[in-house]
């Protein structure tokens, strides 16, 4: 295999490891993959430039990412009782760009994520834009944005990270 | 009991369905009341369409509902703004099918009648071919309709689909002041509506949003997995003498105590409106923004500052139709679509003078609040969705609203208070609601 084939099957490899983290609930594991400074990032817009100055559906750092684990585990949380049920196919993954040197590399993908909960099936699906940085042979992410093809919604409440 | 719905004739008793302490549970259940509602409540009063500031200049629009009627708010090259059924005059089609745009004329994507912003037809192709008919081309007939009555206060605009309301100040009454507050807060006295807007589907009816507005009950228990959470896993994760971040001060005040939630009370208008908190509130210990301080006084010098920050209210309802947060500048909008189904709609404002991170402020406010994706909102949409689902139940006809009934205090005729536990909040929006649907009009 070549080198760039085998560099591709790695970052796949992390991106279908994010994804079957988050379906398996294994959230520590999952906020591990992230930079102390990492964040999550849903906007409520296509092509929205910030999370700063304009709404989001997600974005979070590391400490409100800790809060959302947190209340996965709470039993006052009407909303997760019963607690969702999930599948995050990733597909489509294209490297973007890829710096040897700092080791950030950005990468795109699709992504669809089917939901259930108490009888009812949802589809949430867009792309994913996960920056990226490798650091003695691992891959952490300093950012992973989520654009989904319906952000602006109207959309129902979700409380699984897309 | 007396029937209230009378299954041979088919007919409703709407006005027997409230008593003064509680409310029949087909008010949240039964689709033909969902219809009476959108007819007699909500094409008989002011309903909320949009910030001015949505339609600054000539050309511009903004599509929305009131009820269930497709409304444009426009601006016209003559400086006013209208408020327009989306509705071609010719054979019916949605003149504008996105949400906002600007253009010089509304021009009809199936046969290319042309419209004015203010509603006036400017051309019809092939015109001649209605020439001896009874279409008068220059009548209203040939316009697009407008809303009989379109007023702003201070930016806000709403509209009436009927003639009998008194005028928007009048009908705001005690709570047109929230709207003064939050406009106050702006060093140049204005805001703009910024920052987008998030679009929230709950599936349940639209009136247990309402309700849980001023709910000071429910807070410390819906909000529990969060906002309890979010205080244990900060005090873990942060070093004790680290800055609080604001996530935090905005998460952390929805499970303070019983007695917190009743000292901020809850105030009570004529038509249903009312506002929880006063001199204090859940958003009353932000953090300050000194440069934010220095621009204020430089507008309004230390003593009206000072008065202007004492009003710290929780949500003010402007009922049916929409809920503001003055002192974090968000408002929500209430967009009935079934009985079971409602759009909610997330705005915030950009305080005119102020650094932007006040908008930053309530822009992380109703990403951590109001999203459909966050951690405190979809505790509430639960809850209401139990309660649709545990309405459909015959073994009670009755929702209570009995919690402190008679201990009401006029403060003033037509403003009533009561600590924030009780229940006037929800007795005081069923006594309007009664009114509207037994008598028509205001």
């Amino acid at each position: 295999m070549s080198t760039a084939l085998e560099f591709h099957h790695r970052v796949s490899q992390f991106l279908f490891r994010e994804a079957r983290l988050l379906d398996e609930r294994r959230w520590a594991e999952w906020e591990e993959l992230y930079l102390e400074d990492g964040v999550y990032w849903a906007p409520a817009t296509p092509e929205q430039p910030d999370p700063v100055n304009h709404v989001s559906l997600i974005f979070e750092n590391q400490l409100l990412r800790k809060v959302r684990i947190a209340r996965f585990a709470s039993p006052a949380a009407p909303s997760l009782h019963p607690f969702p049920r999930t599948a995050h196919i990733v597909t489509n993954i294209m490297i973007d760009a890829h710096d040897t040197k700092s080791g950030a590399l950005s990468v795109n993908s699709r992504f669809l994520m089917i939901e259930y909960r108490r009888g009812v099936q949802r589809f949430y699906g867009g792309a994913y834009a996960h920056d990226l940085v490798e650091t003695a042979g691992a891959f952490l992410i300093r950012q992973k944005k989520v654009d989904l093809v319906n952000c602006e919604g109207p959309l129902e409440s979700s409380s699984i990270w897309f | 009991m007396t029937t209230i719905i009378d299954k041979k004739t088919a007919t409703i008793d709407v006005g027997a369905l409230v008593e003064p302490d509680r409310v029949h549970r087909s008010l949240y259940t039964d689709p033909a009341i969902f219809d009476l509602e959108m007819e007699r409540i909500w094409r008989n009063t002011w309903i909320y369409v949009g910030h001015e500031s949505q339609v600054k200049e000539p050309g511009q629009y903004y599509a929305t509902t009131i009820g269930k009627e497709p409304v444009l708010l426009t601006r016209h090259s003559d400086g006013n703004f209208y408020v327009l059924y989306n509705r071609c005059a010719h054979k019916g089609a949605l003149l504008v099918g996105d949400s906002c745009g600007k253009s010089k004329e509304l021009r009809c994507c199936y046969h290319g009648w042309r419209f004015d912003l203010d509603g006036a037809l400017l051309g019809i192709p092939l015109e001649q071919g209605y020439d001896d008919t009874r279409f008068d081309r220059k009548g209203p007939e040939a316009n697009m309709a407008r809303a009989a009555r379109a007023e702003s206060y201070r930016g806000f605009v709403f509209a009436s689909l009927s003639e009998g309301v008194p005028n928007l100040k009048t009908w705001l009454g005690g709570v047109a002041s929230s709207i003064d507050n939050m406009v106050d807060r702006a060093p140049e006295g204005e805001l703009e509506v910024a920052g987008g807007v998030l679009r929230y589907e709950h599936d349940c009816n639209w009136k247990f949003f309402i309700e849980n507005l001023n709910d000071m009950m429910h807070p410390m228990v819906a909000h529990q997995s969060s906002s309890l959470t979010a205080r244990v896993v900060a005090k873990k994760e942060l070093a004790p003498d680290a800055p609080v971040p604001s996530a935090i001060e905005i998460i952390a005040p929805f499970t303070e105590s019983y007695s917190f939630f009743d000292d901020m009370g809850v105030h009570a208008f004529d038509y249903g409106h009312g506002y929880s908190g006063g001199k204090t509130s859940i958003h009353a210990k932000y953090s300050d923004i000194p440069e934010y301080n220095q621009l204020m006084e430089a507008a309004y010098g230390k003593d009206r500052v000072a008065e202007i920050m004492t009003v710290n209210r929780h949500n003010t309802i402007f009922y049916p139709s929409a809920t503001i947060k003055g002192a974090i500048q968000t408002m929500r909008v209430v967009r009935p679509v079934a009985v079971d189904k409602t759009i909610i709609e997330s705005w915030t404002f950009r305080l005119k003078g102020a650094p932007d991170e006040l908008l930053q402020r309530s822009i992380l406010y109703c990403n951590l609040i109001n999203s459909s994706a966050n951690l405190v909102g979809p505790d509430d949409q639960e809850s209401y969705r139990r309660q649709q689902l545990g309405l459909e139940s015959q073994s009670k006809d009755w929702v209570t609203m009995h919690r402190d009934f008679g201990k009401d205090e006029e403060i003033a005729p037509g403003h009533l208070y009561a600590k924030g536990s009780s229940d006037i909040s929800f007795r005081n929006q069923y006594r309007a609601w009664k009114k509207y649907m037994t008598e028509g009009a205001l």
